[in-house]
């Protein structure tokens, strides 16, 4: 029987022998499976973890690195004014037209050896431009336009331009010797339906047409070609997805055989059983989506790491925050007083920022001061900054009128002689549980001051629905709502979400991500300004003037930047991100290079660089 | 008997017509639409830009047109494509899902009924035995044991415990294989490994499935075999000389087991139904988080797919326990 034992457990045991650096793979766990890859233009949808697997398997016309700065990867040199390969050009409306001229390399190829060439950025075009093409961002293609010279030269024109338009790769590559014959077909299809009363179909269609290359099957199948350093040969499932070298790809570093050969996505999708997974040393590294911030800090993995694995704490670009609503025309916020910016002065020196981090994140989650990451090129350090006081919170209301009523909550009486007490409405998304603690935990303190937060939560498919979070103006949520905007470097250069005209009411049928009706014109006319400047250096003091307003205004009240966690194993090298590597912070910053130690692999990135590390 | 079936055939359309009404109203009525977040993540988007793209979704029309486009589409085989996994959702649900479902299912169904039948009528037998008092505590801690803490527990002790403890890795952490039936035709693999790796992905969530069912039918056995095992037609036979073997199992077991057919037949819909809590503990990708997520994620094609064909099952199921109560029961006729 002993026996019997033995043999069935070693012969289970063989199918999870640890593998890494032995077969030279790399296995990373995650939390999401993707849909489909390759849908660069986000026709299907965009999930973080689709972006992240894509980096191993296809390249754009640059590359953003660690340091957030673009280098060229298909491309022979980043379009600069410098080089002649960027040209502004004033409008007569006062916009501004740029010509990025770029020239691909001519040592590229598809994982098929089919040399990439201009034609494999016409048709991406192509699809842009497609009338009921569904685009995550119709607004920038609506700007675009492409001039194809030769089989390696082009011209991507932006009209008008905007500063954001110089961040990443003007537009994505793709395999048109591939995909055209399919998309002729497709085309044909679409011909015979009428575009006004068939759209949804004509939609439905499309997003086929990019499943077709990128769903489970067809990568099993092998329907399309790749650009980058590993291409898929395998996607089971709800199991995992392996990737292997492209040999055509063109950066590989000499010594190729030193680094990683395969890479394999474990699909975990509870971040409990994830968490198993890492401590049972079923995955090497994790992806920037998997366990939460305090499974990281959980004695199951901490008290494990000494000798196995390094758990980092890398800055993200979440932005954490509680929108006001300073809408007047609400009862309940006119009443508070919450448009003048002396009561958010209040609130904001009511809470205690940074013992929330220390006492819930071990203060790896930085306390913000404006809505732009400390590591976004366009930083401003000089804001001005509210630190924690509640008696100088308690002295401002009182100023404003208000005094302490025998239960300790503020009361005041209006001006038209009601007696009101300062009950706050406070909003965030039910269910999650690290969004919740940090709600009690500013409850708590604003209780301190005499500001009753009455907590109103509901699941993120209530609160986002624009029903919801669009309608401050009609009193939906009368207090403060407190949730994240993800940034990219583009999105923070394109600064639209505290606009006034982005304030939804009823003039723009509610439109608008400046939920909480926050206005500033001057901040207005900052951005403005600087969207339109292409020239960085010029752009910079409008963009860090922006930030010192809305520090000093408080449009709404910053509370933290969020840190993605990483667990890696010891020995795996340059699977390294930052804050914007590659956009918005996915690892790893170069995927040639990624290996193992004992195998000889170089480490050319350190994560100690870009992120904290748990001691 | 015959029109009976016709009848009841002819009530299912409609009925069917109505629960699809329903659960797609109920779906479309939910807060929001899947566009929301995209909205979300893009502020530079216009309004104009937003409503062509929920044109191009079919969210711009009202609930009514779209259920019959919906409908109109079902009966002719099309059930549309999920918004979020981009693959048609029959494709989704009845290839990729639900056979991955059923496995864990009925490999727990069976191993419950296997254990539990025979366990019931060891502790009908032997009442107020040391074997049925130690049955029986073990059935109400299994009764009152959460499924998904069971999972937590199997977890720890198969994934981290043993392992940490023993230097051997014997069970994965969830999930399902890497492998997939095309490997055994292309002889990537053999179908020994094929079956072994499954087995290993599926014993912890099988076992965890299967000892909250298994504690209820050994209690329901129990019970079932006392209260035969009582009647007068069963002291008859011992009092004519019929042996012991013979009277439990021709006499009392097949009377015995009609309310455990029928609590089995009533479970039959579950079984498609998938195990939510169980399947996330295991990262099991099968119809529970399938229904779930596509609610979640306002995948309406998925959701109207899953919860209609789990409609169709409760109909089909129900008439065919009527059906079969007149078989069994020649007390019973429909006319």
């Amino acid at each position: 029987m002993y026996r019997f034992v033995t043999t069935l457990v070693l012969a289970l045991a063989l199918g999870f022998a640890f593998a890494g650096p032995q077969d030279n793979s790399l296995t990373v766990g995650t939390a999401q499976e993707p849909v489909v890859l390759g849908d660069l233009l986000n026709v299907i949808g965009s999930m973080a973890i689709a972006s992240e697997v894509e980096l191993w398997m296809y390249v754009g016309l640059y590359r953003i690195n660690l340091d957030a700065n673009l280098e060229a990867e298909l491309v022979t040199e980043v379009a600069t004014v410098e080089n002649g390969r960027q040209v502004i050009t004033e409008l007569p409306d006062g916009t501004q037209r740029v010509d990025l001229n770029l020239t691909l390399r001519d040592d590229i190829f598809w994982s098929d050896g089919h040399p990439i060439t201009t034609d494999d950025v016409a048709i991406v075009y192509e699809f842009a431009k497609t009338p009921g093409m569904s685009l995550a961002g119709p607004d920038y293609w609506a700007r675009f336009s492409l001039e194809v010279i030769d089989e390696r030269n082009f011209v991507a024109t932006l009209e008008p331009a905007q500063s954001s338009d110089l961040v990443g790769s003007p537009i994505p590559v793709l395999p048109a010797h591939v995909m055209r014959p399919v998309w002729e077909d497709v085309q044909a299809r679409v011909a015979d339906l009428d575009p006004e009363t068939d759209a949804g179909q004509i939609g439905e269609i499309y997003r086929g047409f990019f499943t077709d290359f990128g769903s489970p099957s067809a990568i099993n199948e092998g329907r399309t070609v790749y650009s980058g350093a590993f291409k898929p040969v395998r996607w089971t499932p709800g199991s995992a997805l392996r990737m292997e070298r492209n040999p055509y790809y063109h950066l590989h570093p000499e010594n190729q055989d030193a680094y990683v050969q395969s890479v394999e996505y474990r699909f975990i999708t509870d971040t409990n059983a994830l968490l198993f997974a890492i401590v049972s040393g079923a995955v090497d590294v994790t992806s920037s989506v998997s366990i939460t911030f305090d499974q990281a800090l959980s004695p199951q993995i901490t008290a494990r790491a000494a000798d196995r694995y390094d758990i980092w704490f890398v800055p993200g670009s979440v932005w954490e925050h509680l929108d006001i609503n300073q809408f007047d025309n609400v009862q309940q916020s006119a009443d508070l007083m919450l448009s003048d910016i002396n009561t958010r002065r209040a609130i904001i020196h009511a809470i205690d920022r940074q013992s929330m981090s220390d006492a819930l994140f071990d203060g790896l989650q930085p306390v913000s001061h404006s809505n732009v990451s400390p590591f976004d090129p366009i930083y401003n350090p000089d804001v001005p900054q509210y630190d924690y006081d509640p008696e100088l919170a308690v002295s401002i209301l009182e100023e404003l009128g208000w005094s302490r009523g025998s239960d300790g909550v503020m009361q005041r009486t209006t001006a038209d002689g009601r007696t009101v007490r300062f009950e706050l409405e406070f909003v965030t998304t039910a269910g999650n549980a690290v969004r919740e603690r940090q709600q009690q935990f500013i409850a708590e303190d604003l209780r301190q001051v005499g500001i009753d937060a009455r907590i109103n939560n509901a699941p993120a498919s209530v609160v986002f629905s624009p029903d919801f979070i669009n309608r401050a103006y009609d009193g939906a949520w009368t207090g403060m709502f407190m949730f994240a905007w993800v940034s990219s470097q583009a999105s923070s250069l394109n600064a639209a979400g505290y606009l006034c005209r982005n304030a939804p009411t009823p003039a723009n049928d509610f439109a608008g991500q400046n939920a909480g009706g926050a206005c500033s014109p001057r901040y207005d006319e900052l951005r403005d300004q600087a969207v339109a400047e292409l020239d960085m250096a010029a752009a910079l003091p409008l963009y860090q003037e922006m930030q010192a307003i809305f520090a000093e205004e408080l449009l709404a009240i910053p509370l933290i930047f969020r840190s993605t966690p990483y667990v890696v194993t010891q020995g795996v090298t340059n699977f390294v991100t930052s804050t914007f590597n590659q956009g918005f912070g996915y690892p790893p910053a170069a995927p040639e290079l990624v290996g193992w130690a004992e195998r000889g692999a170089e480490m050319v990135f350190d994560q100690a660089d870009f992120g904290d590390q748990f001691e | 008997m015959f029109n009976y079936i016709v009848r009841r055939l002819g009530q299912m359309l409609p009925l069917l017509f109505m629960a699809s009404v329903a659960i797609f109203t109920l779906v479309s009525l939910q807060p929001g639409d899947p566009l929301d977040e995209l909205r979300m993540a893009n502020p530079m988007m216009t309004p104009e830009q937003f409503e062509s793209l929920r044109r191009a979704h079919g969210l711009d029309q009202p609930i009514h047109v779209r259920y019959f486009k919906w409908l109109g589409r079902a009966v002719n085989g099309d059930l549309g494509r999920s918004r979020t996994y981009g693959v048609p959702a029959a494709e989704f649900i009845f290839q990729q899902r639900l056979p991955r479902t059923l496995v864990l299912t009925i490999t727990s169904l069976t191993i419950a009924l296997l254990i539990a039948i025979p366990v019931g009528i060891f502790t009908a037998v032997r009442q107020y035995s040391a074997g049925d008092y130690t049955i029986t505590f073990f059935s109400f801690v299994g009764l009152s044991t959460p499924n998904f803490f069971l999972g937590i527990i199997l977890l720890y002790l198969f994934v981290i415990f043993i392992p940490e403890t023993f230097g051997v890795r014997a069970l994965p952490p969830g999930g399902i294989p890497d492998l997939m039936w095309s490997d055994v035709q292309l002889g990537r693999v053999t179908a020994g490994e094929y079956v072994r790796q499954w087995a290993t992905h599926l014993i912890l969530p099988v076992f965890t499935l299967a000892t909250g069912s298994m504690a209820a039918w050994t209690r329901f056995m129990r019970a079932s075999m006392l209260e035969v095992l009582n009647q007068d037609y069963v002291r008859t036979a011992r009092s004519k000389g019929v042996s012991e073997r013979k009277v439990l199992y021709k006499h009392a077991l097949r009377n015995g087991l009609i309310p455990i057919i029928t609590l089995v037949g009533l479970s039959m819909p579950a079984l498609f139904n998938g195990a939510l809590l169980t399947e996330t503990v295991f990262s099991y990708p099968g119809m529970g988080r399938a229904i779930f997520d596509s609610l979640v994620g306002k995948d309406y094609n998925v959701a109207m797919a899953a919860l209609v064909f789990i409609a169709i099952l409760v109909v089909f199921f129900n008439l065919m326990a009527d059906i079969l109560y007149a078989v069994v029961d020649p007390r019973i006729r429909y006319d």
